[in-house]
This record gives structure tokens, C-alpha cells and sequence, in this order.
């Protein structure tokens, strides 16, 4: 096995004029925890979806474990689990059924889905309301669902978008703490997020993209430059602030 | 209040009108409707003049009036701001003045404008002399007033239930009897008129309990006006203004309960069964496990059966109702009811949505898809096979013409076979978006797409035609023969060609699947469950 999980080079993609990821190079050691983080609009969720095989690039190339992602799309896809930016799942099957389904999917005998199922479900904290319906979770229910579903064919490769956006703390730290057992074992997660603190806190490789393009890519230390990861960020992207003179009345006690 | 409430609603109707093409034409079409509602409710009312069955018809339109306004709003809550609490408890408004603006929102628009319009019909139809022109007027305000009271009370007690899935589950519930009335009312009973079984006169003492209801009173109170009885018609005025009051009191005290508890959950109940169902059955069991619990927990799912079921029944009701007998009419419901089957499932990409994303990054081979696609006619057939089967022999017996049951069993399980078959095909290589809009429990295409789905039901309807020709060849030509021979065979081998269809047909759409995988995956992101 190749040492690097994920290998991207020249990855393109355009709707219309618009040049959604102009030109992607990335290198993921394997058993990494690596964050994509960029502002809205730059281009993560588009970069993500090309790499997990849900979206055609223009061009470019996607290597998952040495698998080349757009040759061989079925054999990178059994290889990598999927966690999208909005809880993608069946609404009207219960937790247990939707962790199953998604194991029978990924052909795992039918007891041993169930037992991995409910074994998730019990680590994820979701036991109690496994025979709830889907439709009646809370958003972060339905993101520890979906974590369920991605882990459990046991990826070797796990991707994330914005996996704790609206996310509760309890339901964060749990997520976190699989996180960083899952790459304990050798394996490699890439998630992108917001959440500077979060990535920096847990991510040991950090990748910035703006505009489309990767602009700073590195260990997380190698990223930061001696400054908070905010920081580095804020003057890599660009202060987007804009002039509050307008607001004079705010913060009166007065209407 | 009520005038900025007013302006609210005013301004909420302008902004859909202009988001989009599809939001301008349907505003148009519904300003059109409710005014052929207005001149048709008037015209109509104005015929029953001079009918012994004036009032109780007259009172049959007054609720059935009312029974639209307490329905249509369930369906109208997430596209009316103004009806859901919720959107006004933020601000410090006083529960007496809003519900004053809330009810002058009711009142503003079209539609209650066509209602008040139309219902004004009884001034000809039923008032006579200046007495009952006078109450005929105010029975018509009252009663539209009712309605609104109605309207109002029922969306605010049930707000929290109807912002939570149960209450769009609810709204597709109710899609079920409101299609079949609308069903009814535009084919069966202008059928059964045209064959002379339901005249005027069918309908006199309709209205022995719907007198008493508040529509009632109002027609009521109008006959008994023109009638020379002027103390009856004002204790019937009198009770139907005493049972607004009673809504309006019942109404402020539901909305001020509203305002303080406007985003607690309606709760869950858990399921019974803990295993997916066939799970053991490999991945063909695993899917056909998944789209058969789909069909019983999801609404949407039922409603579309029930539609297949009225559409079977109402081409064949101008055979039952009617004056002339075309017995292999039949035949032509089996027909239609197999190619609602497959249209209903023929974009099931974007009818499951973005979990389908779940379902494709585990769909690795041409093995695979065929197995996911074969899962999902095993479930749509176990139920679809029955239903059009009992459907086929029920419509037989009452056109009575039981020889009809079978060769309408054998066109609708061919037909069944080629649906199924042309669904999947039309899944890959047709699939579009499908969304939910506000105000509509049905799932429909998404904008720029409306001409998807009426290519899907021509293409559905006009390949099972195609497919079934051979199968009503043999039933024609076979008709002499034995029927304990004739009957076994033609069902068996219907059957048989019908797996034929459906199978290949699955093997078509697992090979073009294979090579548009991110394509369908796009299309199932574009789509709101």
C-alpha cells in the first residue's frame, strides 16, 4: 500500500463560467486526521464530492490508497466511507434500520450488520432511540447517523463535510473521540470545517483553500507559522469585514 | 395590526409570484380558479331557484364550502406565513389585536373574495322577497366568517403538529379523500347524471343532520326568510353569529397558548421491529427491504396507490354508471393502473433524494445495480401484483362481466412486468429532481423539469399499451376456449412474459447506471424529501 491515503492532482471543476475548484493538488499521509478548511463558497463540498466519486471533474486525478478514484470508481468506493454536509438519510427507517441498510449495503452478512449496528449505535449514544424514526431525529442525531453509516463497512479512508455543524457539544465530543480512535488504527480521515479551534485542536495536517485552490498545505504547526490557525487563516484569505460606521444606533438602549 | 398583517399577506403573495416562472404561473392559474370558483358557486346556487331540493342542495354546498376551508389550510401552512404562529411569537404583540390582524389576513386574498362571491349565488337561487334578500346576505357573511374563524382555530390548535413530519404526513393523508372527491365530483356523478341515476330530486333530505351544522343554519335561515318565517331565520342567524363568537373565543385562547409554547416538538413514538426485514437475502433483499418498509411508512407512497386504485376505477365508471356497457373496459383500467405503477416509480433517483448518495457509493458493480434494481420491483411487485389483480376482478364483477376478470388479470400482470421494467430504464436515463414545495404534500419536478414528468407518464402509459398488445391478441383469440384451461394458461404465461419485461428491463437500466452513477448521484442532491 502506497504511504500516501490521498493523492489529488489537477483536480478541475466548472458550472457554467463559474470555476468552482481551479486546480487541486493534495497529498494525505495515510493514518492522518486532515482538515479542508476555507471560506463559504471556496470550493470544499465541490472538492469532496469529486474525491468520494460523487461528482465528474472536469479533470484531474483522485488516488484513494492507490486507487485511482475516477478509472476504478467501484474499488475506491469500498475503500472510503462518506459523511456529506447535510444528514443524508432514509427518513422513514429508524436509526437501527438505517445502520443496518447501510451495512447490508456495503455486503456485510446480514447478523453482522446488525451487531456492528447496534454496537455503533451504543458508541454513538443513540441506543435509546434506535427504533425512532429517522424523520424525528435532531440534527445531531442525524449526524452521528450518518458518521454510523460511513464507518460501518470499516473504511480505510473516511471523509467528512462539516461533520459538527449543528452539532451539540456532547454529540461533538463523541464524534471527536471516534475521530481520533478511528485514525489511531491506521487510518485517515479528511474533513473540512469552519471550526478553526476544532481543526486545530485535533487535525495533525491542515490544508486552506480559497477561491477554489489550495493555498496553504502543511502540518498543522507548518500551517499556523507560530499564530493561532485563525489567524493564518484570516491572513491567507483576507479580512472580509466590512466598514460598521452605518450602525451608529446599535448598541443605544434606545429604539 | 390587521392592516400590517394584511400587508404581510399581500407582500408574501407578491414575492412567490415573482421567485420564479413556475410560482408566476401557478398564481395565475389559482387567481383563475378562484374565479371560476366565484361565477360557477354563483351560476350553481342561482340554478337550484325553484328546485323542491333548493336548500338541502344549497346546504350541501354551504359545507362542502366549509369542509374546503378546513382542509386546504392544513396544506396551505407552510406556504401562508401568516397562518403559523410561530412566525409572529418573537415579536411583542398583544393576543387580542393580532388575532384581529390574523383574521383580516384570513379574509384578504382571492380566494375568500371567490367564496364570498360564489356563495352569494343563494340570493337568486334561494332568498325570495326583500326579507330574505337581506338575511340571505347576512347568512352568506356569516358564513364565510365561520369559515375563516374555522380555518384559523383548527391551523393554530394543530400548529405544532403541522409543523412537525406527522403534520406533513397528515397533509398527504388527506390528499386521499380530497382526490377522490374531486374524482367523483368530475367523473363518477356526471357519469351517473348523464345515465339518469342521480337527478335534482336524489338529493332532497340530504340534509337531515347537515341542517344543524353551521352551513346549515345559514341555508337555512334563508328558506325559512323567504319562507314568511322571520323569528326562525333569526334564531338560526342568531345560533350560527353565538357559534363564531364561541370559535373566535376558543380561537384567541388557542393562539395565546400558541405564542408561548411555538417550537416544542411533537415527539416520536419508537417502532416495534428492531431487523431490517429480508436483510439475509443478500443485497436484493436488503433494497427490496428498504423500498417495502418505503411503502408502508411513507405517505407519499400510499397516496400514490390509492391514486393507481381511483384512476383504475374511474375509467371504468362510465361502464359502471352509465348508460352503455363496454364490458372490456376492464382491460383499459388494467392497462392504465400497470403504467401508473411504473410512473409512479419511473424517476425513483429523484423520488428517494440525497440518500440515494448512501445507496450509490455502495453500488460497485453492474451486479450490484442489477441487484438494486430487481430489489425494488420485488417490493413494488409484491403489493402492485394483488392490488391490480383484486382491482381487475372487482371492476369485472361490477360491470357485470366476470369473463372480463381474466383477461384483465393477464394484461395487468404483463402490464405490471413492462412498468416495472420501463420504470428502471426511465430511472437512469430520464432521471430529473424531483422537490417539495410549500403547500403541497406531493412530491413534484423540479423547476424546468415539468416536461419530464408528463414525457414519463406518456411513455409509461404508451410502452405498457405496446407490451399488453400480445397478451390481448391471445385472450381475443383464445375466448372459445375452456375456461378452466383458457383461464390458468392466459394468467401463467401473462405472468411469465411479464417477468420477461421487468427483467430485462433491469438488465438495460443496471448496464446504462453503471457509467451515469455521479450523473444520478447529482440528480439526487437537487431533490428535497
Amino acid at each position: 500500500m502506497s504511504d500516501l491515503a490521498i493523492a489529488v492532482r489537477g483536480l478541475r471543476k466548472s458550472f457554467g463560467t463559474k470555476e468552482a475548484v481551479a486546480g487541486i493538488d493534495l497529498e494525505i499521509a495515510a493514518g492522518s486526521l486532515a482538515g479542508l478548511v476555507g471560506p463559504n463558497g471556496a470550493g470544499k463540498t465541490t472538492t469532496l464530492s469529486m474525491m468520494t466519486g460523487l461528482l465528474r471533474p472536469d479533470s484531474g486525478r483522485v488516488v484513494l490508497n492507490g486507487l485511482d478514484v475516477w478509472a476504478d470508481p467501484p474499488a475506491a468506493k469500498a475503500v472510503i466511507g462518506v459523511v456529506p454536509d447535510q444528514a443524508r438519510l432514509f427518513e422513514r427507517l429508524s436509526g437501527q434500520e438505517m445502520l443496518e441498510y447501510a451495512g447490508r449495503l456495503r455486503s456485510l452478512p446480514a447478523a453482522e450488520a446488525r451487531a456492528r449496528a447496534a454496537q455503533l449505535l451504543d458508541v454513538l449514544d443513540l441506543t435509546a432511540d434506535a427504533r425512532r424514526l429517522v424523520a424525528d431525529y435532531s440534527t445531531g442525531m442525524r449526524k452521528k447517523t450518518m458518521l454510523g453509516c460511513a464507518l460501518i463497512h470499516n473504511p480505510s479512508v473516511l471523509f467528512l463535510d462539516e461533520p459538527l455543524e449543528g452539532v451539540d457539544p456532547i454529540s461533538a465530543d463523541v464524534i471527536r473521540r471516534l475521530l481520533t480512535r478511528f485514525t489511531g488504527s491506521g487510518s485517515t480521515v479528511l474533513f473540512s470545517s469552519h471550526v478553526m479551534e476544532l481543526v486545530e485542536q485535533i487535525c495533525d495536517h491542515v490544508s486552506i483553500i480559497d477561491k477554489g485552490k489550495i493555498v496553504a498545505t502543511g502540518t498543522t504547526q507548518e500551517v499556523r507559522g507560530g499564530k493561532t490557525l485563525q489567524q493564518a487563516f484570516i491572513d491567507l484569505v483576507g479580512p472580509r469585514a466590512r466598514g460598521e460606521e452605518g450602525l451608529s444606533w446599535l448598541g443605544s438602549s434606545s429604539s | 395590526m390587521a392592516r400590517l398583517l394584511v400587508q404581510l399577506k399581500l407582500r408574501l403573495v407578491l414575492n412567490a409570484l415573482r421567485s420564479s416562472a413556475a410560482a408566476e404561473t401557478s398564481f395565475i392559474l389559482s387567481t383563475f380558479f378562484a374565479f371560476v370558483v366565484a361565477v360557477g358557486g354563483f351560476y350553481v346556487l342561482s340554478l337550484f331557484r325553484g328546485l323542491s331540493a333548493s336548500v338541502d342542495l344549497t346546504t350541501v354546498i354551504f359545507t362542502m364550502f366549509a369542509l374546503g376551508w378546513l382542509v386546504l389550510p392544513i396544506f396551505a401552512f407552510g406556504l401562508d406565513g401568516t397562518l403559523d404562529p410561530a412566525t409572529v411569537a418573537l415579536y411583542p404583540l398583544r393576543t387580542r389585536s393580532l388575532a384581529a390582524g390574523l383574521l383580516a389576513a384570513s379574509a384578504a386574498g382571492a380566494w375568500p373574495a371567490a367564496n364570498l362571491i360564489g356563495l352569494l349565488g343563494v340570493t337568486v337561487g334561494l332568498a325570495s322577497g326583500a326579507l330574505g334578500l337581506v338575511v340571505a346576505i347576512v347568512a352568506v357573511v356569516l358564513q364565510v366568517l365561520f369559515c375563516i374563524t374555522l380555518a384559523r382555530l383548527v391551523t393554530t390548535s394543530m400548529a405544532r403538529l403541522l409543523r412537525s413530519r406527522r403534520g406533513k404526513d397528515l397533509a398527504a393523508f388527506l390528499f386521499i379523500p380530497i382526490f377522490a372527491l374531486i374524482e367523483l365530483l368530475g367523473q363518477v356523478i356526471p357519469n351517473a347524471a348523464a345515465g339518469g341515476g342521480i337527478t335534482a330530486a336524489s338529493f332532497a333530505g340530504v340534509d337531515a343532520w347537515m341542517r344543524w351544522l353551521p352551513p346549515g343554519l345559514a341555508a337555512h335561515a334563508i328558506q325559512d326568510a323567504s319562507d314568511g318565517h322571520p323569528g326562525t331565520a333569526l334564531a338560526r342567524l342568531a345560533l350560527l353569529a353565538a357559534v363564531i363568537v364561541a370559535l373566535a373565543w376558543l380561537w384567541v385562547r388557542s393562539l395565546g397558548r400558541a405564542l408561548v409554547t411555538a417550537d416544542t416538538s411533537s415527539g416520536s413514538s419508537q417502532l416495534r421491529g428492531t431487523a431490517l426485514p429480508l436483510a439475509r437475502y443478500g443485497l436484493r433483499g436488503t433494497v427490496a427491504a428498504r423500498f417495502w418498509i418505503y411503502q408502508r411508512r411513507e405517505p407519499i407512497s400510499l397516496v400514490y396507490w390509492v391514486m393507481t386504485a381511483v384512476f383504475m376505477v374511474v375509467v371504468s365508471a362510465s361502464t359502471i354508471l352509465g348508460p352503455h356497457q363496454h364490458p372490456a373496459v376492464v382491460i383499459a383500467s388494467a392497462v392504465v393502473g400497470a403504467g401508473l405503477v411504473g410512473y409512479f416509480r419511473g424517476n425513483s433517483v429523484g423520488l428517494t433524494g440525497p440518500p440515494f448518495i448512501i445507496e450509490a457509493l455502495a453500488l460497485t458493480s453492474r451486479r450490484s445495480l442489477r441487484a438494486y434494481f430487481a430489489g425494488q420491483d420485488i417490493a413494488i411487485g409484491v403489493i402492485a401484483a394483488p392490488l391490480l389483480t383484486a382491482i381487475s376482478f372487482g371492476l369485472a364483477a361490477a360491470v357485470r362481466n366476470l369473463n372480463q376478470a381474466v383477461p384483465a388479470t393477464a394484461v395487468a400482470l404483463a402490464g405490471l412486468g413492462a412498468a416495472l421494467g420501463l420504470a428502471n430504464i426511465l430511472t437512469v436515463t430520464f432521471a430529473y429532481p424531483m422537490v417539495t414545495r410549500a403547500g403541497s404534500p406531493m412530491r413534484q419536478a423540479a423547476q424546468g423539469y415539468g416536461s419530464h414528468t408528463f414525457g414519463g407518464v406518456l411513455a409509461t402509459l404508451a410502452g405498457v399499451a405496446v407490451a399488453v398488445t400480445p397478451v390481448i391478441l391471445a385472450a381475443a383469440f383464445t375466448g372459445t376456449a375452456p375456461a378452466a384451461i383458457r383461464a390458468p394458461a392466459l394468467i401463467v404465461c401473462s405472468a411469465a412474459y411479464g417477468l420477461a419485461l421487468a427483467w430485462a428491463g433491469v438488465q438495460i437500466a443496471a448496464r446504462q447506471a453503471q457509467d451515469r452513477l455521479p450523473e444520478l448521484c447529482q440528480t439526487a442532491i437537487q431533490s428535497t424529501v
